[in-house]
């Protein structure tokens, strides 16, 4: 078999449909010409090649196109192209995305000025220093409790001793009030008899006595 | 027992626009590569798409399901109009050859540069170089042979020649393109 021949049926060759009696004589053709053997190794990595040629995608505004010049019908979107369209991308929008920056900016700039605070804040949340914060609760609401009966007692103390000492006023003053308004009524004469009768009582109790 | 296209193509014919809406988004991407891979510019594969899909859709009454599946006779009306629009904005190459190699990287300034950055693929591009450089017969038989992986059988129906055409220009095609593709990376001197 010449080279001419070969070519001819190389195709053949690769596909394996080639009679079993030319198979033989290509075969031996191969093993003797470098050239053809060359060429047969470089029609593989073209089949190869061509079999993964890319295969591109289409914009989605072809399809778009095509429906509206043929049935008029815009394309149904898809879930996906519905979320994107009315929610996306009007959060998308160069105003959202100047939001967006500018909050990041503040919350940025807030973190890094009281990181210290938010530091301590943080460590507070540790196990060991929640109980020691409980128990410093618990002390200063028992040492205010302690104080407030402390109060409590002063003030009852007081309450009760201005109210004896009212008492005692009052008691006082009606002692003095009694005194004027029976004295005006029965003048002095009773009270002098009675200072009088008590002695002269007594002087007539002592007489008889 | 009618396929899944073909109950579609029915439906389309009572009126049904979501089953030409499925039929659209079904063929666009296959229809738009092909015609990508005919013409090697994104804006006229765009074209032919648009062109293509609003024939298939203006003849769905004439197609007929026993004459062969939907997938073909949509392919066949594309193909036809690609050739069409070659035929318009392309001189007809004759016998292409070795001759082409010089040419080649003019070829490939024609191409825009947005389609180029797009291309990522040295090696898809390279093959593409190549396949620029056949003539319009041997390098159809490649691209619908060795890259849409079609039977001999549905590609000679396409074409409407006889399948033993289609095999030797799949062969021819296979062999020119081998052949220009190791004298050009021997003239660069690459390791592909
Ligand atoms: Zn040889």
């Amino acid at each position: 078999m010449k080279c001419p021949q070969f070519e001819e049926r190389l195709s053949e060759y690769m596909d394996r449909t080639l009679p079993a009696s030319e198979m033989g004589q290509v075969a031996e053709h191969l093993h003797e010409c470098a050239n053809c053997s060359a060429l047969l190794e470089e029609m593989r990595s073209i089949l190869l090649r061509c079999r993964s040629f890319p295969s591109y995608e289409p914009e989605i505004a072809l399809i778009e196109r095509v429906l509206l010049r043929t049935t008029g019908r815009p394309r149904t979107r898809t879930f996906r192209e519905l979320l994107d369209q009315y929610f996306l991308r009007p959060l998308l929008t160069p105003r959202f995305a100047a939001g967006a920056v500018l909050t990041l900016m503040f919350i940025g700039l807030t973190f890094g000025l009281f990181r210290d605070r938010i530091s301590s804040a943080t460590a507070l949340l540790s196990p060991r220093e929640l109980f020691s914060q409980m128990d410093r609760g618990a002390q200063a609401l028992y040492s205010r409790g302690l104080k407030v009966y402390d109060k409590k007692n002063e003030w009852q103390a007081q309450f009760t001793f201005i109210k004896n000492n009212m008492l005692n006023r009052l008691g006082l003053m009606i002692d003095q009030l009694d005194v004027p308004v029976e004295g005006k009524k029965k003048s002095g004469e009773p009270r002098q008899q009675q200072e009088k009768n008590p002695s002269g009582k007594s002087s007539l109790l002592l007489l008889p006595t | 027992m009618l396929s899944s296209d073909e109950k579609l193509v029915e439906r389309c014919i009572q009126g049904d626009d979501t089953a030409w809406e499925q039929i659209v988004t079904s063929y666009t991407r296959r229809i738009y590569n092909l015609g990508y891979r005919y013409t090697n510019r994104r804006d006229e594969a765009e074209d032919l798409t648009q062109e293509i899909l609003i024939r298939v859709y203006q003849n769905l009454k004439s197609f007929r399901a026993d004459a062969g599946t939907f997938q073909n006779w949509i392919l066949k009306v594309g193909r036809n109009l690609i050739i069409d629009h070659y035929r318009q904005t392309r001189r007809f190459q004759q016998a292409a050859g070795t001759e082409e190699l010089e040419t080649m990287n003019l070829k490939d300034e024609k191409v825009p540069s947005p389609e180029r950055t797009v291309e990522r693929d040295e090696a898809a591009r390279f093959l593409r170089e190549g396949l620029e450089a056949l003539s319009p017969e041997l390098k159809e038989a490649i691209i619908l042979r060795d890259i849409e992986g079609m039977a001999y059988l549905e590609i000679a129906g396409l074409l409407g020649i006889p399948e033993g055409t289609v095999k030797s220009r799949i062969n021819r095609g296979r062999l020119e393109l081998a052949k220009l593709l190791s004298k050009r990376r021997a003239q660069l001197g690459w390791q592909m």
